[in-house]
């Protein structure tokens, strides 16, 4: 997929939008305005210095935390998520930097948790879970991904590292319908493994799905992401197409860039 | 089994095994192992006892009778310990329950002088309300407990450890210290020691029945799914959307009506409360929970092995009485069997699959 070469903003309304968010956690200013545009069919690459609140930022669009101000817009409409369950019915789904598994569950179940599959007649009535279906709905969407797991009935914790992160990744792909957050997803996986999740990133974006891509390989997002979101100091000092961008501008803007600047 | 075709770069030697047949499943799963200490101990005791008095079906009664109520405790307990939650204040809940039963069936039964005689005019009714008051009771016993937790955001340990000591003082004022007795005879002889066929005590049916049913929701159900997630990473449930306060209701509340059904079962064996008793309660259940191979940090849980560890007591207190040994050796050799089991969910943890 071509990035839009002219500059300007893309003709699509952006599937997410927030506006002015601000976040404190006791005396921690986390988030002071931070305004970001991700578009759909588009990897929008959300880089910065740690801690600069690129997680908070992720998190607080995936329902973790409430913002204490500001907005968040669902292809333009301004959407109160107040829990992850909400943001997951809005079609939003996130891969959370420390993913968030529970390590005695299986891939499937993990897969599923929260959403579980129930069989069908009285079982459903009593919540019983359709083990079955899921396994097989779960090997469809690791096989779309390419990811290898020995057995989706081993809980997560016999996995290793890259296979769990493949799970997270796969599982998100898997469920969302407006847009996928991802953070760091690549941060524990292998040059194959890694190519993989860009090739399932880029192809959930051309599905129409606008995706958060958290990450530090800036010279990786350079090339491959669409537009990108400079954090720094809680809020986001620049957003523009990666098409000609300089990696030696990027990191300028990153570390010295000051607010009113964005 | 793969999930897909392996490719030369996954290593799927080193997995491949990880999906282990279900002959050998059963054989290394804890539930099968426990099953067979309580085969050998059985066996022994039989070889032991004079004229294998222990083997005789009047034995395998009182093992039956004797080990029901530690059973249903056990088995409430493995969807807290599964959900990473303890709870030490069962036994003063049963307490609590059997004196508010008791206090009910008296004052139901018909005038305080038919009930110091020990003759209940209206015992159908006080029976009645006696069981229901009982279970009210615990539950609202167990919800308070997981309120608790929810409201004040400290661990359920520290939690039911003062509720222990709340819930045993309150019996002791509302009873003024002296143990509620004279209760209704029909209550023993239609239940607490009533048999099924003449041979299978009532409530050793009835913990069964609640085994079976507590087996199929920790397996079969969503429930055991978010107590297990719940168990293994209170984050993971939180960030998946999983309620897990209600959640906590739910099994504390659970907990607390098994625990005012077991007070009821007490006093219909004994026509009495016990309020000096149950002291033990908690950690003999949890001891059968992690005995039965329940991970004791959560996660994992066996309904099965609970129930199968939860014999024990029963039959190390029977077997030494039989052979006219000190049944207080009980405690020791439940002691070391649970050692012996924490020992292995420690290596298990350490060394996944
Ligand atoms: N739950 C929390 N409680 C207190 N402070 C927090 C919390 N979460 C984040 N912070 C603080 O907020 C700031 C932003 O953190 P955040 O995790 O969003 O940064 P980040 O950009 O994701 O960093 P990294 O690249 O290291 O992942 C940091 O100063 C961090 O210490
Ligand atoms: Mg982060």
């Amino acid at each position: 997929m071509e990035t839009d070469l002219s500059g300007l903003h893309p003709p699509d309304q952006p599937v997410i939008e927030t506006r002015g968010i601000t976040k404190s956690f006791g005396h921690v200013e986390a988030l002071r305005g931070a305004s970001l545009r991700a578009y759909p069919g588009e990897v929008l690459a959300l880089i910065g210095d740690n801690g600069a609140g690129k997680t908070t930022l992720a998190n607080i669009i995936a329902g973790v935390h409430a913002s204490d101000e500001g907005e968040l817009l669902l292809r333009g409409i301004s959407v109160d998520v107040a829990s992850v369950r909400q943001a997951r019915e809005l079609g939003i789904e996130i891969v959370y930097q420390d993913l968030a598994q529970a390590p005695d569950l299986t891939v499937s179940q993990n897969f599923f948790f929260g959403r579980e599959l129930l069989v069908k007649g009285i079982g459903r009535f009593l919540g019983k879970v359709d083990e079955r279906a899921m396994r097989e709905r779960t090997k469809e969407a690791m096989t779309l991904l390419g990811a290898q797991v020995p057995s989706l009935t081993v809980p997560v914790s016999a996995l290793s590292g890259g296979q769990r992160q493949a799970i997270a990744v796969a599982r998100a792909v898997m469920w969302a319908k407006a847009a996928i957050i991802m953070d760091e997803p690549t941060a524990a996986l292998g040059a194959k493994q890694t190519a993989m999740v860009y090739d399932a990133v880029r192809a959930a974006a051309d599905r129409g799905l606008a995706v958060i891509l958290v990450s530090h390989d800036i010279p990786k997002m350079i090339e491959f992401a669409d537009q990108m979101a400079i954090m720094r100091h809680g809020s986001v000092v620049a957003q523009m197409p990666t098409a000609g961008l300089e990696l030696v501008d990027v990191l300028t803007t990153m570390l010295t860039a000051q607010k009113d600047a964005a | 089994m793969t999930a897909t075709k392996p490719s030369p770069q996954a290593s799927a030697t080193t997995f491949s095994s990880s999906e282990p047949a279900l002959v050998k499943r059963i054989i290394t799963s804890t539930a099968f192992m426990i099953a067979v200490v309580v085969l050998v101990l059985i066996l022994l005791f039989g070889a032991l006892s004079p004229n294998a008095v222990f083997l005789g079906p009047a034995n395998f009664r009182n093992l039956a009778l004797d080990s029901a109520q530690l059973i249903l405790l056990a088995v409430g307990m493995t969807f807290l310990v599964g959900a990473g939650e303890l709870d030490l204040s069962i036994g003063a809940n049963v307490i609590l329950s059997s004196v508010v039963a008791a206090k009910v069936i008296t004052l139901l039964g018909g005038t305080p002088e038919e009930v110091l005689a020990g003759n209940y005019s209206n015992v159908g009714v006080a029976i009645f309300f006696g069981l229901l008051a009982a279970v009210a009771t615990g539950t609202v016993f167990g919800i308070v407990n997981a309120t608790l937790v929810n409201l004040l955001r400290v661990n359920s340990f520290i939690v039911t450890l003062a509720m222990m000591s709340v819930g045993s003082g309150i019996a002791y004022i509302v009873t003024g210290g002296v143990n509620v007795s004279a209760l209704p005879r029909d209550l023993q002889k239609n239940f607490g020691s009533a048999d099924f066929f003449g041979i299978i005590p009532v409530p050793a049916v009835i913990a069964v029945l609640l085994g079976i049913v507590a087996w199929f929701a920790m397996t079969k159900l969503r429930f055991g799914t978010h107590t297990l997630g719940m168990g293994s990473s209170i984050r993971a449930a939180q960030r998946a959307g999983i309620k897990v306060k209600t959640q906590r209701v739910k099994l504390f509340g659970i907990m607390g009506l098994i625990a005012g059904l077991v007070g009821f079962i007490d006093i219909s064996r004994f026509l009495t409360t016990n309020i000096q008793g149950h002291q033990g309660d908690a950690l003999a259940a949890i001891a059968a929970v992690v005995i039965g191979g329940t991970s004791l940090f959560g996660g994992r849980a066996s309904v099965l092995g609970s129930i199968i560890a939860a014999i024990i007591p029963a039959i190390l207190i029977n077997g030494l009485v039989i052979m006219r040994v000190g049944s207080f050796y009980q405690l020791v050799v439940t002691g070391l069997i649970l050692l012996v089991a924490v020992g292995i969910d420690q290596r298990r943890r350490t060394q996944p699959s």
